[in-house]
């Protein structure tokens, strides 16, 4: 479960007592190996195409630099408040905010509203599409072998970049 | 769209006419050749008859991603790019990298065959099906990284993978490469010039499509399962970390670091041209990984402020680090990132062009160079502001200097005369990638036997060293004991080479990276004839999968023996034949004429190749179903 969405529900608990787990992104580490969107296609489509890829890599070509772009299930979604006919709406089950396929009359107005752009289109179906957190388990970091996906409780998160945070501080004088 | 993985579409684009249409290789050539290279072998075979011209408009140019290039297979992402090469004159096949090929089969075409010379020039845009060849006239004479920026620029679509050739190309160096998604080169064989004779400067493809698997959940469990071994064998997690040039230490030590033209196998100071250099001195700033990689050995750096100024480039990698680097005399690290970046921007092959220069320094410090035949430069070893000065030459083929290196180091030595054919470290007219070929047997039998010339990228024979676990116990598979995982050994080598051979040539069939079969391990004859089986809905054993490598080897053997090649032209470079290392623990080492005979007679046995001119054998043919196809080539 992502910050923002555990913020609105604080009563979904994982078994462990925690709030659920987070999909985290270290974008220093992606390679651009394009496993993430292999594995989310395939899962979700039963078919590797990346354009129908719930997460995407935008490359900086020539810069060496990528970055992995995926829902972050914002605690107030645009594309839920848009959306005219429920079909994206927040499933408290997971909890994730997901796109009901058989209610979407594809308008298109949540990939337009989704301020990250993580909300896209199928054409051949007339359907949006969005990231589901494969209802907890999310395949990508599953296939991401360099680190730069994980799905863990937001507290290890935060953990770990106060640590990065105190390290830099605790270094300064050598990096200066 | 989403369409069957076995379908084998092929789109030709005749330049000439600027006529496209679409084909298919049958299926049962997918089940023969695997697809990939080997299909790109057959399509040259039957396209590309005798004595053509490979800068002629009669070559073809190939482009054949691997068959599961497109899916989850761990480090399946290579493209095979085949036409008769122009340095040799003979077979020439190179694999790259990057994700040109994925987008190719996402497009809908699994081969991509130019013919013909456009008048002007042009690029070829494959926008899903639609096709375009587009002007590119305001494109000639840019390096690759402002053509590729424009190109996705014009076309508006940053996502649009670019495949071309810089300034080298054009001027049909003939050792010129084609760059791929920037990061990634099809370096050898002069394959650029090819491209550039076509007036051809890139191909851009975006596809928006799928591929869909025969049993997909099958072929996902067991590439998830392929792509965690893979991660965490012992090669691959130092290709992660350091790269190919982590081996530069280790090298050193051992003896085997081709430096100063392969005249001497160390050099002083090593580890500043280094993977952990790169590392440990805030060169490195990402890694970067070729399409569905899961090694990522892929290098990207950044130089300070310094002489040659602030270079941000990808590589450098082990060869381009001994090329530009120790063969030439240079351990500075900033000195190869540029030189690196020179090449890949001018679209120039880095071993051959390390080894031009380090060949012309031999030559000037032998006193067979001088004064204005060498355009009054200097050239001792280790002269940095020299080399960067001709690579420019090189690519431009500036003045009669620049013009005769361009050619490479078979052509140049035969103008400069005197002995300097020895120190031209090239056979069959191709400059050897720096293994020590005195030493590694193995690597030696297979560089001689290659068909477009000595180096290790048709055939990595890498487990002979023995430096992994992993390699080890494939040595033990290969010869029945352990023991024969020592590179200076004469016993067994043709068994080595012959199933390096098989698997190197069905893994760029298929797209893997030879570094997942062959330097790592966990990608496996057995685990690629179960991926192919699944995705395609066969039932293929590790035989079958073995037997279509040895056919792709075979076929490939029999175009270059339809040219004339014949067993005299498997051999290696005077030096290596001639010259024993000179210092180190290897010292002594040679592999003379003499124990070259003995490799080869085995070699050919094996086969079932004639001893005395190396043709493949009508029964060898009929045994790998290749007799219809190149029935020429054998006596009645």
């Amino acid at each position: 479960m992502t910050p923002s969405l555990a913020a609105s529900f604080p009563e979904m608990m994982s078994s462990d007592g925690g709030t659920m787990d987070t999909l985290s992104i270290d974008a220093e580490k992606c390679t651009a190996c394009m496993a993430c969107e292999l594995a989310c296609s395939f899962a979700h489509e039963g078919a590797f195409i990346p354009t129908l890829s719930r997460i995407r890599i935008v490359r900086f070509m020539g810069e060496g630099f990528n970055v992995p772009v995926v829902c972050v299930n914002c605690a107030r979604p645009a594309c839920v408040e848009v959306c005219p006919t429920g079909a994206a709406h927040i499933d408290r089950g997971v909890p994730v905010v997901r796109i009901n396929e058989e209610d979407c009359i594809g308008c298109g107005e949540c990939v337009k509203a989704c301020p990250f752009g993580a909300a896209d289109f199928n054409e051949e179906k007339e359907v949006a599409f969005i990231c589901d957190l494969c209802d907890g388990d999310p395949v990508c970091v599953e296939h991401c072998i360099y680190g730069a996906l994980t799905f863990e409780p937001v507290q290890s998160v935060a953990q770990r970049k106060r640590r990065a945070t105190a390290e830099a501080y605790a270094h300064r004088d050598e990096i200066a | 769209m989403i369409r069957d993985i076995g379908a084998q579409g092929i789109l030709n684009v005749d330049l000439s006419s600027g006529r496209t249409w679409l084909d298919e290789a049958p299926r049962e050539d997918l089940l023969h050749f695997l697809g990939g290279r080997g299909i790109n072998a057959k399509l040259l075979y039957e396209r590309v008859p005798q004595g053509t011209d490979p800068l002629g408009p009669d070559n073809v140019l190939i482009f054949g991603p691997g068959t599961l290039t497109g899916t989850s297979a761990p480090s399946s992402g290579r493209t095979s790019v085949t036409c008769k090469g122009p340095a040799t004159g003979l077979y020439l096949k190179v694999s790259v990298g990057g994700h040109l090929g994925a987008e190719l089969k996402y497009a809908g075409h699994d081969y991509v065959v130019i013919h013909g010379r456009a008048e002007n020039p042009v690029f070829l845009w494959i926008d899903d099906d639609s096709v375009e060849l587009r002007d590119a006239r305001h494109l000639w004479g840019l390096g690759t990284r402002e053509a590729d920026r424009l190109i996705r620029e014009e076309l508006g679509d940053d996502e649009i993978q670019v495949g071309l050739i810089g300034p080298a190309g054009e001027n049909r160096v003939l050792f010129s490469c084609i760059i791929f998604s920037l990061y990634n080169s099809a370096s050898r064989g002069g394959i650029g010039a090819v491209m550039g004779s076509k007036n051809l400067k890139a191909i851009a493809v975006r596809g928006t499509g799928g591929l869909k698997l025969a049993e997909g959940e099958q072929f996902f469990e067991l590439a998830l399962r392929t792509r965690k071994e893979l991660s965490e064998d012992a090669g691959s997690e130092s290709l992660y970390r350091w790269g190919t040039s982590g081996s530069i230490p280790p090298l050193n030590e051992m003896g085997m670091l081709a430096s100063y033209n392969f005249s001497r196998v160390t050099i002083d100071n090593a580890e500043r041209i280094s993977g952990q250099y790169l590392e440990d001195e805030g060169y490195l700033t990402g890694r970067e990984s070729c399409f569905s990689c899961s090694t990522a050995c892929h290098r990207f750096v950044r130089t300070k402020e310094h002489a040659y100024g602030v270079v941000q480039d990808s590589g450098p990698e082990l060869e381009t680090m001994l090329s530009l680097g120790a063969e030439c005399g240079i351990v500075d690290t900033e000195a190869v990132i540029k030189s690196n970046q020179l090449c890949n921007d001018y679209g120039l092959d880095v071993i051959s062009t390390g080894h031009v220069i380090s060949w012309a320094m031999e030559c000037y410090e032998k006193g067979l160079l001088k004064g204005k035949q060498a355009d009054d430069l200097d050239l001792h070893f280790g002269n940095v502001e020299s080399q960067l000065d001709l690579i420019g030459r090189i690519a431009l083929r500036k003045g009669l200097f620049g013009d005769l290196l361009a050619n490479g180091t078979k052509q140049a030595a035969e103008e400069v005369g005197g002995d300097s054919w020895k120190w031209a470290i090239q056979a069959k007219g191709l400059e050897q990638s720096a293994c020590d070929t005195r030493t590694a047997k193995s690597y030696a039998l297979a560089f001689a036997v290659n068909p477009r010339g000595p180096d290790h990228l048709m055939t990595e024979c890498y487990a002979e060293f023995g430096v992994t676990e992993e390699a080890r116990a494939l040595i033990k598979e290969i010869t029945g004991d352990e023991e024969y995982a020592d590179p200076t050994l004469l016993e067994k080598r043709s068994d080595i080479v012959r199933w390096h051979e098989d698997c190197y040539a069905a893994s760029d069939a298929l797209g893997f990276c030879a570094f997942t079969s062959t330097a790592a391990y966990a990608v496996n004859p057995r685990n690629m004839a179960k991926l192919f089986s699944y995705a395609l809905g066969v039932d293929f054993t590790e035989e079958q999968l073995m037997t279509a490598g040895r056919r792709i080897v075979t076929l490939e053997r029999c175009f270059n023996v339809r040219e004339g090649a014949r067993r005299e032209d498997d051999v290696l470079p005077w030096r290596m034949m001639n010259d024993p290392v000179p210092e180190g623990p290897t010292q002594g080492l040679v592999t003379d004429q003499k124990t070259l005979d003995r490799l080869l007679d085995e070699y050919y046995q094996m086969h079932g190749w004639d001893p005395e001119s190396a043709i493949p054998s009508k029964k060898t043919l009929e045994m790998l179903s290749l007799l219809g196809l190149c029935s020429e080539i054998v006596a009645d």
